[in-house]
């Protein structure tokens, strides 16, 4: 195993946590999704929102695309309109226009632990094609954040920097 | 060969049935079943490769397969998005109108290219323009799906089940303009008219939400109007092409692939990305079913069947044609009505061969197997795709919901194909 994977897989979501420091935006199922994307224009290094019961539990995600497109659908639809192509187009497309509140347009929850190592919270976020992960308590309260893209820039940092690489 | 005598009629029956179960069932993926039934009758040495091989229609697989790289390079311009919205303000933005113009619009599109294109790329404006009126779109949907199966019912090119029965019996073009052209259109007519009971009710808005209808910009969803023109030319030359193939002994397969290839050239697109979205899963689906369905026929299956039904029908014409008209639309309606097809043909052809007259054979299989996939959300590739899509915007379409419709329609569509067929060909 070469020192990349080994980065990858022993590294813990928590130390990771306090490596990024990034806030979460977590929003209310019922918020109005102009008001939600408002909200994420003032966090603009969280790109997956996160979307809670009143008991304060994760249950859904919201990419920042998808709130725009909701919004953008109902003021300039020809602009979605252009680019349907094909069936996941139109249903994608369909559920963006109906929506208006965070709990409509929110998709399912995509979480990991604090306990889970770094290559696990990837392969999540790949599967699911998101660019992040909220981070959850045994309950599945939202404790922190992991983003994609901050993830990937500090993973080359340490790689860079990391003396045994050869030159 | 293995020599498995009599055992290989009932080997044969085995792997069709199993196969046939597999994609009723969608137990696995049809294509995959399709395949593993059409490789096992040459594997297990019931046909050999070549007669297998032979069997599989090229003019069949190449008219799909060039119908289906015009389609795509045509949904890319967003042709059918503006085509939606103009039609939304010829109606007025009042919703039964507008209900009635997309239908028609998606009848007139499914009679020249394929009607899961023309149902799913229609679709999102629907979408849309029920929000804004603030009605339901799922009548919206049901009535484009069974407008489609209608209009495809018309042409050659308009549903699978014509190709094959086109490529199997020699008919053209021209021949199934003239001969399912006018009872398609007649059911369109009346499907047009009983929309009002169908789907007429509850259907009044307020004229302020219609506002947001004619602010709508359909210039704003063409991506390229170049590629628009150059398509829509390339298209309609290559629906030309068809009616003149068969006086130059050209197969429409041919005419397709010239279609397709000129749109490529003229077009300047890029042909890798456009033929990865062919749809491959369904060109293979038919090579499994020609395959497997030349090992019936090889086994002697076929001419029993066919001769079962003579002495069902007593050798009649009108009951036999009458007869397979129903047998078709009801089989259709339950299962898949491309492998039904493909299963017949043969069937049809012993018939003929019997001494019934044919011509009225190949259109009631064709009427049958084209109007019964409305009957049910399952009978048709349309039916499924938009029911999916539907779902998944958050307008479920249950099975009982749409049968409600499509069985009155499949049914006033099958008696007046009837009294057609009896009219125009047996009297």
């Amino acid at each position: 195993m070469t020192g990349k994977f080994r980065l990858a897989r022993h590294t813990t979501v928590a130390a990771c946590q306090d490596l990024l420091a990034i806030e979460p935006l977590i929003v209310h199922g019922d918020d109005d999704l102009l008001t939600v994307m408002r909200r994420a224009a003032g966090h603009p290094e969280t790109r997956l929102i996160g979307v809670v019961d009143d008991a304060g539990i994760l249950v859904g995600v919201l990419p920042v695309l998808r709130v725009a497109e909701s919004v953008i659908g109902r003021v300039v639809p020809e602009a979605l309109l252009s680019d349907i192509e094909d069936i996941d187009d139109v249903a994608r497309f369909g559920h963006a226009i109906e929506a208006r509140t965070a709990g409509e347009a929110m998709i399912e929850r995509a979480v990991t632990s604090p306990d889970a190592t770094i290559d696990q919270a990837f392969r999540v976020m790949h599967t699911r094609h998101l660019s992040g992960l909220y981070i959850v308590d045994a309950d599945g309260r939202p404790t922190g954040y992991l983003d994609l893209l901050e993830l990937a820039i500090r993973y080359v940092e340490v790689i860079e920097t990391d003396p045994s690489r050869p030159s | 060969m293995i020599p498995w005598g009599d055992d290989a009629v009932v080997l044969t029956a085995l792997i069709f049935v199993v196969t046939y179960a597999l994609i009723a069932t969608e137990r696995i993926d049809k294509t995959i079943a399709a395949l593993l039934g059409g490789t096992a009758v040459v594997v297990v040495g019931i046909v050999d490769q070549e007669e297998a091989f032979g069997a599989i229609d090229l003019n069949v697989i190449f008219l799909l397969a060039g119908m289906m790289t015009m389609a795509t390079i045509l949904r890319r311009t967003g042709f059918f998005q503006w085509l939606a919205i103009r039609s939304a303000k010829f109606a007025g933005a009042e919703p039964y109108r507008l209900l009635v113009v997309l239908s028609v619009v998606c009848a007139l599109l499914s009679a020249v290219l394929d009607n899961v294109t023309t149902v799913v790329l229609l679709a999102p404006v629907t979408l849309y323009l029920a929000r804004v009126l603030r009605v339901s779109p799922v009548p919206f949907l049901i009535s484009q799906i069974l407008a489609s199966n209608i209009g495809g019912t018309a042409t050659l090119i308009g549903d699978p089940p014509n190709i094959l029965i086109g490529s199997a019996a020699g008919l053209g073009f021209l021949e199934f303009l003239l001969n399912m052209g006018p009872i398609a259109v007649a059911i369109l007519i009346v499907f047009v008219i009983s929309t009002r009971f169908l789907f007429g009710r509850d259907m009044a808005v307020h004229d302020d939400v219609k506002e947001a209808i004619f602010e709508l910009d359909e210039r704003e969803v063409l991506t390229d109007e170049r590629l628009l023109r150059i398509s829509l030319v390339v298209i309609g030359a290559t629906i030309v092409g068809f009616m003149v193939a068969t006086p130059l002994g050209l197969e429409a397969g041919t005419i397709a692939l010239l279609g397709a290839a000129v749109l490529l050239l003229v077009s300047g697109v890029e042909v890798e990305p456009v033929l990865r979205e062919v749809e491959w899963p369904t060109l293979f689906f038919f090579v499994g079913l020609f395959m497997l369905v030349e090992a019936v026929v090889h086994v002697g299956i076929i001419d029993a069947l066919a001769a079962a039904l003579i002495d069902l029908t007593g050798g009649d014409p009108t009951v036999t044609t009458i007869g397979l008209l129903w047998l078709s639309g009801i089989a259709s309606a339950i299962i898949d009505n491309i492998p039904y097809t493909a299963t017949m043909i043969p069937v049809v052809q012993q018939m003929g061969a019997s001494g019934i007259p044919i011509e009225p054979l190949w259109w009631s299989l064709a009427l049958g197997a084209c109007l019964g996939g409305n009957a049910t959300i399952v009978g048709a590739s349309a039916n499924v795709v938009v029911a999916n899509m539907a779902g998944r915007s958050g307008h479920p379409i249950g099975f009982l919901e749409f049968a409600r419709y499509g069985v009155l329609v499949a049914v006033v569509s099958l008696l007046m194909s009837s009294v057609y067929l009896y009219g125009r060909y047996l009297l």
